[in-house]
């Protein structure tokens, strides 16, 4: 077993948003450091994985990037459920990524779980002169919709680390607080019912992500 | 490297076979189907593939007309969506979802850097696209046009077209070659559109016989994967989806396509079955030992930037062989193919 391997959780996060906004390069970028200008397009489901530090627990991200066409929802759809978070990346640069941003909040409503977290991330940064999505708007929109939200550059690198490191955090607090709370609410979210539980939920689900995706 | 003579004189032996084929007036689809699985030398790779998707009569007094008919009846669908007054009626959403995908096409290869290249392939695509609404493009096709745009394309320039000097062919080759693709990917494209309609069904259909011929060929990889929570869907998708070329080099898959071509339209979807079980049994000891996420990382990026004719000759050998023992069985393998 490498030491990879050794995790206090384990959690399963999924990106989604338009087709060419850059999530496969912020995808590379956290898990490998790299940026390319021409990676292909992702068909289907692509998958990556890495390990941070949050509270001095370490926390496996196991980070499922998803074709933004909609032909492949259908497919895509099915990675949603048990998922504990959800970057959802538009480009700062093309307004339509952004319109449709609430096309993909209720993508996730239909069919991610209710708990889960969701940031809202403008990538291309780095565009400036292009800018055609204000950080004002963004974050007034994020606010309204209880969204986390970041602007970064997988080109540059700006942000990224952070965004990642924000959205495990927001996870752990959410999973280690209901944790605490498990035993008095029995409306505690299914994700997040006890310590042990959690855990070996969040390992089953991220172990075995099939739920009928056949 | 070394080439042996006999190798030498076996290649010029078929090549010569393949002359005498082409220059029946009739030509004979049996043997030249028969010769083809073995792979096409490239000289003649064009007309070859031309002819085996059917879009060359088998008889060559009505080739030259057809083809004009065919180029013309291309030129004018191009004419129609990209004249000046043509453009402001695109679907513009279209337009960039193909500009983006071919600007991220083959970006290892210097062809396909070329402006004039990449806007031919995006004409392709959309023309191809609102002609089949039920589908329309879907990322992935874009792979699929190329091999045919390149070994089309090889046959006008004299060295080799993967670094040619664009600038150097003319507008008329290059338009030739555009309606040439256009056509055989759309006779490609014909035989799998199930593969890209709504929650693409015949890509559905392929998995689950896949994950059944698995269990049959090598059930101790089969039980390892449910052990570890490996959907076959997670990695095969791609391998329906794209007809594994996203896994191999551009060049193997054309030596593949010689074979699949040879085997006729189905093989697309029936003996690419077969091929897709050979390619992942290859690693079957590797990935025995590995955990859910390697094992999804590993076939994400299987180890073949290496591959050459010989590891594709293989893996179709293989295929071919599986496909003998189990293709013609009766029983539950077949009965997921309500197509059959
Ligand atoms: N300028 C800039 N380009 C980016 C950035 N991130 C991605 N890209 C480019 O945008 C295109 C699409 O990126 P990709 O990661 O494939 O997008 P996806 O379809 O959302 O996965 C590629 O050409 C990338 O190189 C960024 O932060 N800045
Ligand atoms: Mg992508």
């Amino acid at each position: 077993m490498s030491k990879d391997d050794e995790y206090d959780y384990l959690f399963k996060v999924v990106l989604i948003g338009d087709s060419g906004v850059g999530k496969s390069n912020l995808l590379s970028r956290f898990t490998r450091n790299e940026f390319n200008l021409d990676s292909k397009s992702t068909i289907g489901v692509e998958f990556a994985t890495r390990t941070i530090q949050v509270d001095g627990k370490t926390i496996k991200a196991q980070i499922w990037d998803t074709a933004g066409q909609e032909r492949y929802r259908a497919i895509t759809s099915a990675y949603y459920r048990g998922a504990v978070g959800a970057l959802l990346v538009y480009d700062i640069a093309k307004v339509s990524s952004y319109e449709n941003v609430n096309r993909w909040l209720k993508e996730l409503r239909d069919h991610a779980d209710s708990n889960i977290q969701i940031m809202l991330v403008g990538n291309k940064s780095d565009l400036k002169h292009l800018r055609a999505v204000s950080t004002e708007e963004a974050k007034n929109f994020a606010a309204e919709n209880g969204l986390t939200f970041i602007e970064t550059s997988a080109l540059d690198s700006s942000n990224v680390e952070p965004a990642f490191q924000k959205i495990l955090t927001e996870i752990y607090r959410v999973v280690s607080n209901n944790a605490l709370k498990a035993g008095e609410s029995a409306g505690a979210p299914k994700v997040n019912a006890g310590t042990t539980i959690t855990l070996n939920n969040a390992v089953d689900t991220s172990k075995k992500p099939s739920g009928g995706c056949c | 490297m070394l080439v042996s003579v006999a190798e030498l004189n076996s290649k010029a032996i078929r090549f010569k076979k393949f002359e005498a084929l082409l220059e029946q007036p009739i030509v004979d689809m049996d043997q030249l189907k028969k010769l083809s699985w073995m792979g096409v030398p490239e000289e003649i790779r064009h007309t070859v593939w031309k002819l085996l998707m059917g879009y060359l009569p088998t008889n060559s007094t009505l080739r030259e007309k057809i083809l004009a008919q065919k180029r013309g009846e291309y030129d004018d669908y191009v004419q129609q969506q990209f004249s000046d007054e043509g453009k402001a009626g695109l679907d513009q959403a279209l337009v960039h979802q193909i500009h983006i995908d071919i600007l991220r096409t083959n970006s290892n290869i210097p062809l396909y850097q070329s402006t004039v290249i990449q806007e031919s392939l995006e004409r392709i695509l959309y023309i191809w696209a609102i002609r089949h609404p039920a589908s329309g493009y879907v990322q992935g096709i874009n792979d699929l046009a190329t091999p045919f745009y390149q070994v089309f394309l090889q046959s006008c320039v004299s060295d080799d077209v993967e670094r040619t000097d664009v600038s150097l062919i003319s507008k008329e080759t290059l338009n030739q070659v555009e309606a040439d693709t256009y056509w055989c990917l759309t006779r490609l494209l014909d035989g799998i559109q199930d593969n890209y309609t709504h929650a693409q069904p015949g890509i559905q259909r392929q998995i689950v016989r896949m994950k059944e011929l698995i269990n049959r060929i090598d059930g101790q990889l089969y039980a390892h994967f449910q052990k570890e929570g490996v959907e076959f869907i997670q990695f095969a998708f791609r391998w329906m989806n794209c007809l594994l070329m996203r896994e191999l080099p551009l060049k193997s898959t054309i030596r593949m396509w010689d074979s699949y071509q040879a085997e006729g339209i189905e093989a697309l979807s029936e003996f690419h079955l077969y091929v897709c079980a050979a390619f992942l049994v290859k690693w079957s000891a590797e990935l025995k030992k590995m955990e859910f996420q390697d094992i999804i990382q590993f076939l994400q990026a299987a180890p073949t930037a290496s591959w050459g004719d010989r590891d594709i000759e293989l893996l179709l050998s293989e295929a071919f062989m599986w496909k003998a023992l189990f293709g013609s069985s009766p029983q539950h393998l077949k009965n997921n193919n309500p197509n059959q």
